[in-house]
């Protein structure tokens, strides 16, 4: 009964005191679509990705109700650094609807200034008159948020006279963001300003909160600061994992001011024997903590690299095919060295393309357009729908002058264009693309976004193509993921097994790309592509490593080459100068600087090399 | 070498210079090189070979390109008449015959084959071999040869082949500087300079989406146009919207960016 009453009240009071109007709510995810654009039209930065942000508290004077019922100390301010713009989740301020929306593209106006030198007040004001002055239009829908918000504020009049010297500054810098204001001294911070950007934003290494999460005890900036040390503290500790193999696994991220990265590190012996149980060398790595990203202090998830039981595993097609490894030591093929398993990825549900790519996909599809085999016209044709009136006349010219042929080909026919092209584009899906590149997201996911968008550019144009992924697992095991082959559409369920990839094991390269340029050699096409998109060196967790990996996959692109298979390697390591050119020729490769743009220059480098 | 004569001519289109384009291009006439021009879409290429034909005196002869485009539409073709038939001049021809200037607009859409009947043009030969008639023309001192393409990155397919482009002196163009593009919309337009001013400004706003929300970005042209719309008493907003929103876009939600965009220039 008790309970039932006390969460009557709680519901009560926090009716009561709330200041916000529900009614009028304007949520962030109604503006998305044309925040960025409109962020980056007013000058923001391009690269900023846009996040919702949590409350923060800001210690400035609440009202007797609001503190009895315990809400209204924590604000939600925007701020942007160098990652991302953070705007509150949604905003019931006013209770206007029309002037909650005006907030928010008077927020990204602001946050799109570069910010100016000063105190919170003085940045505010400065960058207020800034965006006054640029846009004449934005001046009037801000004299109205003044306006709306002056009226909300506690009346200086009733509060004590230092906190009333601040909020008169306040005020005055809101309402003549052109003169100069002085902020006073002040112990107690003042109420805040949702016109203004956050005055201490949070900035972590890794972006903002998930929508509707609050991290948990940053009460000020000191705290927050003092929270973010502790989770990185957390992040960079070592693990060990507890029974000592050969092996170690350590774990190391450095969070650097614009991106952060994981490096993983894997100390392994170098065992020449193949018949060791891979369950037993798994164990040499079963910890590995991977990145959170803000939403808890620094989850730790446990990977086990053992092998997943079938039920939780890809769905294998048939039994496997045994391909040869080339050993360099022996300077020979070992024949029926590996055992490539061709597989589907589990969990893959028909879905279309995600939402976010769609802008990008048309633009692609439009460009690719472009190269579908055009029909051209052709004269001298002994028959055909038009007639050839150049032709026509010169025959006539000719027979005027007495030389004329017996059959004229006077007519002009349309036979079908031929671009007469196959592409199979095998994307890296080892373990390694778990780790992130910055705002991205991690490297899978690029790879993934890569694939969609490189599968509707191809669409567009017409040629054949044909999408698979690999990762390995010692000899016995190389997986090879069927995601699009040469005969399907490119559909929805294609898209879904695209979705559904998820990275895990090794990448023992050469026999991947033997089993590409043999299904290659199937097409009746002309010209032949093997575009490798990858994220470092070939290796594995035999004796696959180094020189015997780097040696095997040259090997099979030599053979791939002798095939009539062209190969070229896209890839995000940077450090691919070293090995690229002796795998691929110095003309066979390219190095992507920023991963996040591997869709844009996969379509482009397509779309040069089969010029 | 023949040296070609500037005649003065009156009535030449206004241009307004960005830089020493003009005296290149003269120079570049007097010493009979071929140009090429390079810029995004609307950016005043087209202005300026019109305006420098005017101010040199030369008949101005253009083709827009397209993907049909045969040399035959270049060169020329027998025609028929009068029960016999006789050989017409293509707008190349006709100004490699008379002298002029032979601006072929937009070149990279036309086929791949075609610009080949460019490339004895282009070098010290200046002639132009005609297969159909067995003539080999010498081009007139007063010919000269101008190509332009949008080297935008929709056209990463169609670029110019490295062959051809080689052949040509090159300029670049771009949007001009905003006190520039002022003066232009303003001498176009007859708006007063406040609006010009919002709207070369709400220009640099839109150009910042270009590559990520928009392919080409807003052009003079169109920001003339806008002006005009103004000019004639339409509403600041509706006429940004017509002329430099919907053009660009038919995205639903790139459309309403640009306008909430427009909004903090014209509300």
């Amino acid at each position: 009964m008790e309970d039932i009453v006390g969460g009557w009240w709680d519901r009560l009071i926090t009716r009561a005191a709330y200041r916000g109007h529900p009614q009028a709510a304007v949520s962030l995810a109604s503006v998305t679509r044309l925040a960025p654009p409109f962020f980056r039209a007013m000058g923001g930065d391009p690269a900023l990705v846009l996040r919702s942000t949590v409350g923060t508290e800001h210690g400035a004077r609440r009202s007797w109700l609001e503190r009895v019922a315990g809400i209204g100390d924590k604000v939600e301010l925007a701020w942007s650094d160098h990652q991302a713009l953070y705007l509150p989740e949604k905003l019931d301020l006013f209770p206007d609807a029309a002037l909650n929306r005006a907030l928010y593209f008077w927020l990204m106006a602001l946050a799109a200034e570069p910010a100016p030198p000063g105190d919170w007040l003085t940045r505010n004001r400065l960058a207020t008159q800034r965006c006054l002055e640029r846009m004449p239009g934005l001046a009037a829908s801000y004299r109205q948020l003044v306006e709306a918000l002056l009226a909300l504020r506690t009346d200086p009049a009733r509060l004590p006279a230092a906190e009333a010297a601040v909020e008169q500054a306040i005020r005055q810098a809101l309402q003549h963001p052109e003169q100069e204001v002085v902020m006073p001294e002040v112990k107690r911070p003042p109420q805040p300003v949702p016109l203004w950007l956050h005055p201490a934003p949070p900035t972590g290494g890794e972006g903002g909160g998930v929508a509707g999460d609050t991290p948990a005890d940053q009460d000020s900036e000191h705290k927050e600061r003092e929270a973010a040390q502790k989770r990185r503290r957390y992040r960079a500790q070592r693990i060990v994992p507890e029974d000592k193999k050969d092996g170690m696994l350590m774990v190391f991220r450095a969070e650097s001011l614009f991106t952060w990265d994981e490096y993983v590190k894997v100390n392994r012996h170098n065992d020449e024997d193949d018949d060791e149980d891979n369950a037993a060398a798994a164990e040499d790595m079963n910890k590995l903590s991977v990145a959170a990203d803000g939403k808890t202090r620094g989850s730790r998830l446990k990977f086990d690299l053992d092998l997943p039981a079938a039920e939780y595993d890809d769905t294998p097609l048939g039994p496997g095919l045994l391909l040869p490894e080339w050993d360099w030591k022996r300077q020979r093929l070992i024949e029926d060295h590996c055992r490539l398993l061709p597989m589907r990825p589990r969990d893959a549900s028909p879905a279309p393309l995600p939402e976010r790519l769609l802008p990008l996909a048309r633009r692609l599809r439009r460009q690719f357009q472009a190269l579908a085999p055009e029909r051209t016209r052709k004269s001298g044709e002994t028959s055909g729908p038009d007639i050839d009136l150049d032709r026509v006349i010169r025959f006539m010219a000719e027979r005027q002058s007495g030389q004329a042929q017996g059959e004229p080909a006077l007519y002009q026919a349309w036979p079908p264009g031929e671009r007469n092209l196959a592409c199979l584009l095998l994307a890296d899906l080892s373990l390694s693309t778990e780790s992130w590149v910055g705002e991205a997201g991690r490297v899978i996911d690029v790879i993934k976004d890569s694939l969609l968008l490189f599968a509707e550019a191809l669409s567009a144009s017409g040629d054949a193509f044909g999408l698979y992924g690999f990762s390995s697992l010692k000899r016995h095991e190389v997986r090879y993921l069927l995601l699009k082959d040469f005969a399907e559409a490119f559909d929805d369920a294609a898209r879904g097994r695209i979705l559904a990839l998820r990275p895990g094991y090794y990448t023992r390269m050469g026999a991947a790309i033997r089993q590409s340029a043999r299904i290659l050699a199937q097409q009746p096409a002309q010209r032949r592509l093997l575009l490798i998109v990858s994220d470092g060196k070939p290796n594995d967790m035999d004796h696959y490593e180094g020189r015997y990996g780097i040696e095997d996959t040259r090997q099979a692109i030599l053979e791939a080459r002798r095939d009539g298979v062209t190969p070229f390697c896209v890839t995000i390591d940077r450090e691919a100068g070293d090995y690229l050119p002796h795998l691929f020729g110095s003309r066979g490769y390219v190095v992507v600087q920023r991963a996040e743009t591997l869709p844009q220059v996969l379509t482009a480098l397509y779309a040069q090399l089969t010029r | 070498m023949n040296a070609p004569t500037v005649s003065a001519q009156l009535d030449v289109p206004f241009y307004q210079p960005v830089g020493s384009e003009c005296e290149l291009f003269e120079a570049a006439w007097r010493q009979q090189l071929p140009v090429l021009i390079k810029g995004p879409t609307g950016c005043g290429k087209t202005r300026f070979v019109a305006h420098m034909a005017a101010r040199l005196g030369l008949p101005l002869i253009t083709v827009s390109c397209h993907d049909d485009l045969t040399a035959a539409d270049l060169v020329g073709r027998h025609l028929i008449g009068d029960g016999a038939t006789y050989w017409s001049d293509g707008p190349l021809t006709r100004a490699v015959r008379e002298g002029g200037i032979c601006y072929l607009d937009e070149v990279v859409e036309a086929r791949k084959d075609t610009t080949v009947v460019l490339h004895p043009l282009t070098d010290d030969r200046r002639i132009l071999p005609i297969e159909r008639t067995g003539e080999v023309l010498e081009a007139s001192p007063n010919f000269m040869l101008v190509v332009s393409y949008n080297p935008g990155y929709q056209h990463v397919l169609k670029t110019l082949k490295p062959s051809t482009r080689q052949r040509f002196v090159a300029m670049s163009f771009d949007f001009p500087q905003p006190e520039v593009e002022n003066a232009v919309v303003i001498r176009e337009s007859g708006i007063d300079a406040a609006r010009a001013a919002q709207l070369v400004t709400l220009a640099g706003q839109l150009r910042r989406l270009t590559g990520y929300d928009l392919d080409e970005s807003v052009s003079t042209r169109l920001l003339v146009y806008a002006a005009k719309l103004m000019a004639a008493g339409m509403a600041p907003r509706i006429a940004c919207r017509t002329a430099l929103a919907e053009p660009l876009t038919d995205d639903a939600d790139t459309l309403a960016a640009l306008l909430a965009v427009i909004d903090t220039q014209f509300p």
